[in-house]
């Protein structure tokens, strides 16, 4: 059988075999797709045999999804835990470049798994918005966090360690991303961290949903992003739609790489000349390029108001993308 | 998922992931689109025949031209095992794609394990499409080529009782009004027909029909292909009931049907319903119904735990209707 991811990514050029196996597993996630269907995708992505082991059960299944039985001769290869669960495919030989991959976001599935059915979803009923106050209250109070208590959530990509304090794994519009209470302050991760909003215990969607928003901002130059210093842009954050952008976030796209430069410098130089030194353009075609860009925006970025209208909408756009990107 | 004000059952979980990992990336159909719809690329490839998978179920393949509607030349190919000899049953393949779109290689790799397991021999039929070749051309190739294959049993090496028709989608439809014209027109006698989420309804009416404007064949797909088929004559009282089958208030007479579908496609209700006319005409008929799949979506998503359901209750339908 063709590896599933092969022709997944056949099918969609431009997105990486990578990143079709991590929206696959958010998506099966998302789904509320229990193990037996995680090995199942596993063993078709990798074309081969997927299995876990949980106390004395091992599940199996093949690459065209039929159930294996147990047997003696398994050779995991690749292998990973994940908790109480150990996952592995079964590859013969050398591995395929997804198989690491594959097992690590089966891991994670698979985790994500044991904790929402082992836990009774402390955390993740206290993030989810669905639920009513009384329950999050509940579920905050099992986790030994008082309902007026100050909190905020922060954001870190799953495939990091949880920095240490309570922590559970959620799928988002931007993904699977780990969220870990902070009661302090000062947690810190060693990797790309967005940090919520400081709320009430039982308004901890709130916070979470802003550390999510903060989150999909970091990049290598800016690691760590706060929500809070998002100002007011949080709220226009909030309401940005992935899949119904604001036209000024569409046209923004639709600029090129130079259009794109050109355009930050204007925005950015006190004067059309200081923007073309800094671009090692020529004064006048920086002049025809900001006149070009203008038309083709619909404002005029040098203005104050152009400029606020540039500012969001590259913030809307950097929360545009596809969803997987930030990890 | 966006909300939805027409309330419909869901997606299975794990067709749901796959759905919405591919859904941007299937191509879509207008009446413009028919031509680049034909070109793309699907990632079905639980469909395509290839030669390492003949090989690997020891089958061979042999193509032949033979009279179609008004005589003309269409194809066929004929897949037996290597060492087939004598009378085995008989499968008469005939493709799906909407009316408009596939060739006869798109469905037979589904059948390959019975062609080996017993000893079938299957004549895939090369029908000509709508637009160009509209109602009737689609079904009396189709006709034609059941009738060739009956009146050659003999050299094909197929026992001419043990014949059934079989096919997926708009082949699933073609199937069933084959059907109806060899009992019509006191044709071949056929032992079985295996109706797979079979397109038999250009009425456009039913509650199934509204509630799919999603997924891999939608309301609006579907429109597309019945235009093709018929222009101007869709949902009028000039369409026939060997075009669309659902038409037809007599089913008295027909083979014993197996009819399967999805809980969450646009051919649920016609698929459904065809399973209670025939069985209220004292036809034979078994009917799946399987919960949350979208259309085909065991040609889509094989390794999910509803598809290999559906797959095992067809495989286990063709071994009582084939195997001796």
């Amino acid at each position: 059988m063709q590896e599933l991811v092969g022709r997944l990514t056949a099918l969609d050029p431009e997105a990486s075999e990578t990143l079709k196996v991590v929206a696959y597993f958010d998506a099966l996630v998302a789904s509320g797709v229990g193990l037996d269907g995680l090995l199942r995708a596993a063993a078709a992505l990798s074309g081969t045999t997927a299995g876990a082991q949980r106390g004395s059960r091992v599940i199996r299944f093949d690459a065209n999804g039929r159930r294996l039985g147990a047997t003696d001769d398994v050779v995991p290869s690749p292998e990973r835990s994940a908790g109480e669960v150990r996952v592995w495919l079964e590859r013969d030989g050398a591995l395929h470049a997804n198989d690491e991959m594959v097992v690590e976001r089966l891991a994670l599935a698979a985790e994500l798994l044991e904790t929402r059915r082992g836990q009774d979803g402390g955390l993740d009923v206290a993030l989810d918005q669905q639920r009513t106050v009384d329950e999050r209250s509940a579920a905050l109070s099992r986790l030994r966090i008082a309902s007026h208590d100050r909190i905020r959530l922060i954001a870190t990509d799953v495939a990091e360690p949880a920095p240490g304090a309570t922590s559970t794994v959620l799928p988002t519009k931007y993904g699977l991303l780990r969220a870990t209470v902070d009661l302090s302050g000062d947690l810190h991760a060693k990797t790309r961290v967005g940090k919520g909003i400081w709320a009430r215990a039982d308004h901890a969607p709130d916070s979470w949903d802003a550390a999510t928003i903060a989150f999909r901002l970091t990049s290598d130059e800016d690691p760590v992003v706060d929500a809070t210093d998002l100002g007011a842009m949080l709220l226009l954050a909030q309401a940005h739609d992935p899949d119904h952008p604001h036209d000024d976030v569409t046209r923004l796209a639709a600029c090129d790489a130079t259009q794109s430069t050109v355009l930050r410098a204007l925005v950015e130089s006190e004067s059309i000349r200081s923007a073309a030194a800094k671009l090692g353009m020529h004064h006048s075609s920086v002049q025809a390029r900001h006149e070009s860009l203008t038309r083709q925006l619909g404002y005029d970025p040098r203005t104050p108001a152009g400029r606020a209208r540039y500012v969001a909408a590259a913030m809307l756009l950097r929360l545009s993308g596809d969803a997987a990107s930030a990890t | 998922m966006t909300t939805t004000a027409t309330p419909r059952p869901p997606f299975d979980p794990e067709l749901d992931a796959l759905l919405s990992l591919v859904g941007d990336q299937l191509p879509t159909l207008t009446a413009d689109t028919i031509a680049e719809f034909r070109e793309a690329a699907l990632p079905v490839e639980a469909l395509v025949i290839t030669d390492d998978k003949l090989e690997a179920a020891g089958v061979t393949r042999r193509d032949l031209t033979i009279p179609g509607y008004e005589g003309a030349d269409i194809e066929v190919s004929v897949f037996a095992r290597a060492d087939h000899t004598g009378a085995g049953p008989g499968i008469y393949h005939v493709h799906g794609g909407g009316m408009i779109t596939g060739d006869r290689f798109l469905g037979p790799a589904a059948m390959l394990p019975w062609i080996a397991d017993h000893d079938a021999v299957l004549v895939t039929v090369e029908y000509r499409l709508a637009p160009e070749f509209p109602d009737p051309y689609p079904v009396e190739d189709s006709y034609a080529g059941l009738v060739w294959t009956a009146e050659h049993a003999d050299e094909l090496g197929v026992d001419p009782a043990r014949l059934i028709i079989a096919g997926a989608s708009a082949g699933g439809g073609l199937a069933a009004g084959t059907a109806l014209l060899a009992r019509d027109r006191k044709g071949p006698a056929l032992a079985g027909q295996l109706l797979i989420c079979p397109m038999l309804d250009d009425r456009d009416e039913s509650a199934s029909t509204q509630q799919y404007d999603t997924g891999t064949w939608t309301r609006e797909f579907n429109r597309v292909g019945w235009d093709a088929l018929l222009g101007d004559r869709r949902g009028t009282d000039e369409v026939s009931i060997y075009a669309a089958p659902a038409r037809a208030t007599d089913l008295a007479g027909l083979p014993p049907a197996y009819i399967d579908c999805g809980s969450a496609e646009v051919f649920r209700d016609e698929d459904v319903a065809y399973a209670t006319a025939l069985w209220q005409a004292g036809v034979q008929a078994e009917l799946h119904v399987w919960a949350g799949g979208f259309h085909g979506f065991d040609m889509l998503a094989p390794h999910t735990a509803v598809a290999q359901a559906s797959i095992a209750a067809r495989d286990n339908w063709a071994a009582r209707m084939l195997g001796s």
